[in-house]
């Protein structure tokens, strides 16, 4: 019954009445069913993929912006498109989320603020949304992320913490503990960045 | 860092123009000339303390899946498992970390079973058991902003 909100199911239901008044036999509109329910499957695949171009433009973004005065013009050349068009489809990339932001990426480190943590709180679901949102709010916290449980690992509540020195951290996370109602959580600090690499969403 | 290099990253980090040139409308907005801001964002490369310049896509609006993973390897794999984090290219970001889950890390894939395919052929290579791997997928997004915040 899930198929019933795509639109292109529309015929179906036609048959299905027009067969249920008994001018079409069964099959027939059985035969129909089955070749709708796969166009529905493939619109659906194709909901959140890229155009030829998108994907183009992706195989080249994901390397990062050339740093140059025109780094746009740059980058369209690369594609094989013009920088208007670039410049169209990366404005309708932040239109609808797809792109966050573009620009620089600070390293927190050679600011002064490398002494983040990754702390994962147990809230439960009863109080997750509260919370979050009370977490959310701290300036101090870049990422807050609701994520499952394990058997062995109660911690759902996923927050990136900032500060410039462990003291600061220590005062972060004893505000935050207060705020949560909770001082069951875990300080996942970091002992070595093993590996960090932009995403290759081409290969 | 100076007060003028704190402004310059406030606007490389917020507010990137999608422009032909980009960095002669920065320089307009800070009302300096544009030799002096390519001067200063070239010290901020060469120091490090801009990382790259780059689009931070949403890699599920993209059509792509994506996950937190954690595994509690013993002390003496741990470089072994750093090196075979490095093979894959689905993997962006990895950690050392203190606690019983001792290696997290991101993977960026096609879909969720790549993503299980991935964990699986990472635990047999490691001979690590079910209880030892953690696949914790974003439910839930409260906040996403990573950008440094110059002005203090």
């Amino acid at each position: 019954m899930k198929m019933l909100i795509c639109p292109t199911k529309m015929p179906i239901i036609w048959f299905q009445a027009l067969a249920s008044f008994g001018r079409f036999n069964y099959n027939v509109s059985l035969l129909e069913m089955s070749w709708t329910l796969i166009v529905c499957v493939i619109l659906k695949n194709e909901k959140g993929n890229m155009t030829d171009i998108e994907r183009r433009i992706l195989a080249v973004i994901q390397r990062g912006l050339p740093v140059t005065e025109s780094p746009y013009r740059d980058m369209a050349r690369e594609v094989g498109i013009d920088s208007s068009e670039l410049l169209e489809v990366l404005g309708s990339w932040k239109e609808s989320g797809k792109m966050r932001r573009i620009g620089a990426i600070v390293n927190h480190f050679r600011v002064g603020m490398g002494s983040g943590a990754m702390v994962a709180w147990r809230i439960g679901p009863e109080r997750i949304e509260e919370v979050g949102k009370r977490m959310a709010a701290f300036g101090c916290v870049s990422h807050a992320y609701q994520r499952p449980t394990a058997a062995n690992w109660p911690y759902d509540l996923y927050t990136m913490v900032h500060a410039s020195d462990g003291e600061e951290l220590q005062r972060n996370l004893k505000e935050m503990s207060a705020s949560a109602g909770t001082d069951d959580y875990k300080a996942l600090l970091t002992r070595r960045e093993l590996k960090k690499v932009p995403p290759t969403y081409v290969k | 860092m100076d007060d003028l290099e704190r402004r310059i990253l406030t606007e490389l980090q917020d507010d990137f123009p999608l422009s032909e040139r980009p960095y002669d409308i920065i320089a307009d907005r800070l009302a300096i000339d544009v030799d002096t801001l390519w001067q200063r964002v070239e010290a901020l490369l060469g120091s490090g303390v801009i990382r790259r310049l780059g689009a931070s896509l949403d890699s599920r609006k993209l059509g792509y899946s994506s996950t937190l993973a954690a595994i509690c390897v013993p002390e003496p794999k741990v470089d072994e498992a750093s090196e075979l984090l490095n093979d894959y290219v689905e993997v962006t970001h990895s950690y050392l970390r203190e606690g019983r889950f001792n290696i997290w890390f991101t993977i960026i894939a096609a879909n969720t079973d790549e993503i299980d395919r991935i964990l699986s052929e990472i635990a047999a290579k490691l001979d690590l058991g079910l209880e030892d791997v953690l696949n914790a997928p974003v439910e839930r997004l409260f906040k996403l902003d990573a950008r440094f915040k110059a002005g203090g």
